[in-house]
């Protein structure tokens, strides 16, 4: 066998670095997407990530057969001892009487992530009315929504900003699986804070109310301890804000009325914190602030958590939502849904058995025209895997980059693995058919064609990436990536291929 | 039928008589695409008066709602129970091509989620959920965004294109030869979408995107044949860039048309991209092939080359 040459070599290794990057996986069991938090089986230690492979001994092959098992042990009256086998976890035995409360989903087969109109899940785009935000304000507008949405327990959302071509900004909130039947009230909500004791508001989230929270400064915020509890560990974080004037004399009014708890430390009274008219948080007053004017207020909570990392991460995380909703609780503006999708996953499935169907459909007519052209199985078979490694070696870019594969970016791959054929075929009738300039100046002129066509197709493809708010950007990326990753790997290889043969 | 030839030929001369022939009608050929090309442009004048627009929205492009149903339903029935109370209703099926069985019902309209769903669900006499149907509601301002920015898409696309071109060629009448088949791909492929009836998506409008860079491979294919290959007259060079340019063209549609044809089951945006790549390939035949290819045996006899 000859020796390969440097760029055979490249297309080589650049096909192992996808198929590790895609990494398939042929496992059975079931992934927890999300552990509903203090649950039994959060504190027993169950998290997201985890794969479930067997329950009470039964293997679990797929989410059907999780549901299966489950159902034909709850509910029951008295607790029984439930035996979880995961993974690589190990095994998790708890008494329970009730299904544990996990949201799962059959185990990924590869890293490759498909579109929500595949998939199946909602999106909604959002759009402030009659404001342009700043990309600070947009970020505040991201964080809470990100926050309230997962005070309604949704898990697995993206929720990013996305701008147009015009230089408008919206926000795009995916959610993959389950769709929330109140998506519409979630997103589009203002987002109202207000902080009450007894009925009455003291203040509201924002600016009018709220001159500053203190967030960085290590000597106004922070995790004060960390402590173990009879369920684990549990943090305590606290950070300062800085009432306005008339905020701070409405707090002293309210609280003047106050009289003190059992402990003495606290007023009899909490105050408590409400996003859209929602009880998120509730909060001491401490004894000393009765009926005193005060800006400064020192907001405290805590975290739990099974260890104390997590307790810490969960102190953090806590303490962050809180401040958000301090800052930006209350959004200036109102927000209008633009586009609202929700997904079916049912025809996605149908979509991926399909394609799967038109991959080797196509490579079986482009083999058969190839061959009846060339009558050259070693051409034909050069071609074919080139136009393979290309669509791999672009999934796994794909995989890379955690682009989830919509349908227009799996037609943009195919499109892609069509100009490679193209291209081959350019080298092909000038390398080998034609035969009358020297072999310089015929790889010269296919290498001008082929980058010629490159440029044009690049070029073409450019504008999507801002147009309709990023929402073809698929389609323009894997079709960019497929024809970058011909014209760099695949095309110098198959040439070389092509002089050996 | 035929005897094989005693005495083998030389390749070249062989395409004398065809040479003959293309000296003699290349500008002739010409007319065809230029009268197509017209007419195209005639008729997408009419279409545009007739409907404010060089396309047929669909409710992504055009603001409202899009309704898929899983499942065999009868898209009759389900039309005119809602024709009733919405008069811009549009009904019609995904289908299974091998089998024929109805996939899923598409129901569109300018209205909202709110009031079509019901109506649909009183028609149907059950609920649509998630796992049983797909919502998608755009908001008319905002598909009118999204519609200006994709035709404002296409022509930067086809401007950065055409920068590409001249940028390779740096010769005005071949550059512009290919740019101008572009034009004529576009065109036509619009036409034809739209003698279809075909209601245009945002995807399918990002097709003609990619139709652009696509399209002009096979001109890039001959221009560079005719002015930088030096061996051979002008026709055997063009004519040897037909039969390369052909077959790319034909494993193209090859590799298009299966997509179109048998991925029937949703998402509709797959299909419309491909079926737009399928017509804008057979157009573009006609217009490298007749168009561009004329265009440029003028420009080399004009320059003396042979």
């Amino acid at each position: 066998m000859a020796r390969l040459s440097v760029r055979v070599w490249i297309l080589i290794i650049a096909l192992i670095f996808a198929a590790l990057m895609i990494s398939p996986r042929f496992s059975n069991g079931v992934l927890i997407r999300s552990v509903e938090l203090n649950s039994t089986a959060y504190t027993e230690g169950l998290r997201p990530g985890m794969i479930i492979t067997k329950i009470q001994s039964i293997p679990i092959s797929d989410s059907v057969a999780y549901g299966q098992a489950l159902e034909s042990l709850f509910p029951v009256g008295e607790p029984i001892k439930l035996t979880i086998d995961t993974k690589s976890d190990g095994s998790f035995i708890f008494l329970t009487n009730s299904t544990p409360e996990l949201s799962i989903s059959s185990v990924p087969r590869s890293n490759i992530k498909t579109g929500l109109d595949l998939s199946g899940g909602a999106r909604a785009l959002v759009k402030p009315v009659n404001v342009t935000l700043s990309s600070s304000e947009l970020s505040d507008l991201i964080e809470i929504t990100n926050q309230r949405l997962n005070a309604f327990g949704i898990s697995d959302i993206t929720v990013k900003s996305v701008r147009d071509l015009e230089g408008a900004t919206y926000m795009l909130v995916e959610v993959a699986g389950a769709t929330p039947t109140d998506l519409r009230e979630l997103v589009g909500q203002q987002g109202k804070f207000e902080a009450k004791v007894g009925n009455v508001t003291v203040f509201s989230g924002g600016e009018q109310d709220i001159r500053d929270v203190c967030r960085t400064d290590a000597t106004c915020s922070g995790i004060e301890s960390c402590f173990p509890t009879a369920e684990g560990y549990a943090c305590n974080f606290y950070f300062t804000i800085y009432l306005a004037e008339a905020a701070a004399e409405k707090q002293a009014l309210v609280t003047g009325n106050l009289s003190l708890d059992e402990s003495a430390a606290y007023l009899s009274e909490k105050l408590y914190l409400y996003v859209d008219d929602k009880e998120v948080d509730s909060l001491n007053i401490a004894a000393d602030l009765r009926g005193r004017k005060t800006t400064e207020i020192s907001i405290q909570g805590s975290g739990a958590g099974a260890t104390q990392e997590e307790a810490l991460v969960e102190a953090r995380k806590q303490m962050k939502k809180l401040q958000t909703i301090l800052i930006t609780g209350s959004l200036p503006y109102t927000l209008e849904i633009v586009k609202l999708d929700t997904l079916s996953p049912l025809l996605g499935k149908e979509f991926l058995k399909s394609i799967l169907l038109l991959g080797a459909l196509v490579f079986v007519i482009v083999s058969v025209i190839l061959f009846i052209m060339y009558r050259n199985i070693k051409i034909t078979l050069a071609v074919i895997l080139t136009m393979f490694s290309e669509a791999f070696i672009t999934l796994g870019i794909a995989a890379l980059l955690k682009w989830n594969l919509d349908a227009p970016s799996i037609a943009g791959i195919i499109a892609g693995m069509g100009t490679g054929v193209n291209d081959q075929i350019v080298l092909i009738d000038e390398a080998v058919h034609d035969t009358q300039s020297s072999v310089k100046e015929r790889i010269k002129r296919a290498l001008f064609i082929i980058v010629g066509a490159f440029f044009t197709i690049v070029a073409a493809m450019i504008p999507l990436f801002w147009a309709g708010a990023g929402l073809l950007r698929g389609f323009a990326l894997t079709t960019i990536i497929g024809v970058s990753v011909g014209i760099l790997i695949t095309r110098p290889a198959f040439a070389d291929i092509l002089k050996k043969l | 039928m035929e005897e094989t030839a005693p005495v083998q030929t030389a390749g070249k001369d062989e395409h004398h008589p065809k040479r003959d022939w293309y000296d003699r009608y290349y500008k002739l050929l010409l007319v065809l695409p230029v009268v197509l090309f017209i007419g195209c442009l005639v008729y997408l004048g009419v279409f545009y008066s007739q409907q404010g627009d060089f396309f047929i929205k669909d409710s992504s492009l055009a603001g409202g709602t899009s309704i898929t149903i899983n499942g065999d339903i009868d898209p009759t029935d389900l039309e005119s129970a809602l024709k009733q109370s919405f008069d811009d209703i549009y009904v019609r099926t995904i289908s299974d091509v091998r089998s024929g069985d109805i996939l899923a019902v598409i129901v569109e309209s300018s209205a909202t989620p709110e009031q079509l769903k019901p109506a649909i669900e009183e028609t149907l006499g059950y609920e649509l959920s998630p796992s049983n149907s797909t919502i998608e509601f755009s908001g008319s301002t905002l598909s009118q965004n999204f519609y200006r920015q994709l035709i404002i898409a296409i022509i930067v696309s086809f401007i950065l294109m055409s920068i590409v071109i001249f940028f390779l060629f740096r010769t005005f009448v071949p550059s512009i030869a290919v740019i101008f088949a572009a034009f004529a791909d576009i065109v036509m492929a619009v036409a034809v979408v739209n003698l279809l009836g075909i209601r245009i998506s945002a995807a399918g409008i990002a097709a003609f995107l990619m139709l652009i860079g696509y399209s002009v491979d096979t001109d890039i294919l001959l221009t560079t044949r005719v002015l930088k290959k030096h061996e051979g007259s002008v026709n055997t060079r063009i004519y040897g860039a037909f039969k390369t340019g052909m077959f790319m063209t034909l494993t193209g549609l090859a590799a298009v048309l299966p997509a179109f044809l048998l991925v029937t089951s949703l998402p509709d945006s797959f299909r419309q991209i491909f079926l737009i790549l399928a017509i804008g390939l057979c157009g573009d035949m006609i217009n490298t092939w007749l168009t561009n290819a004329s265009i440029l045996k003028w420009y080399a006899v004009k320059r003396g080359m042979h």
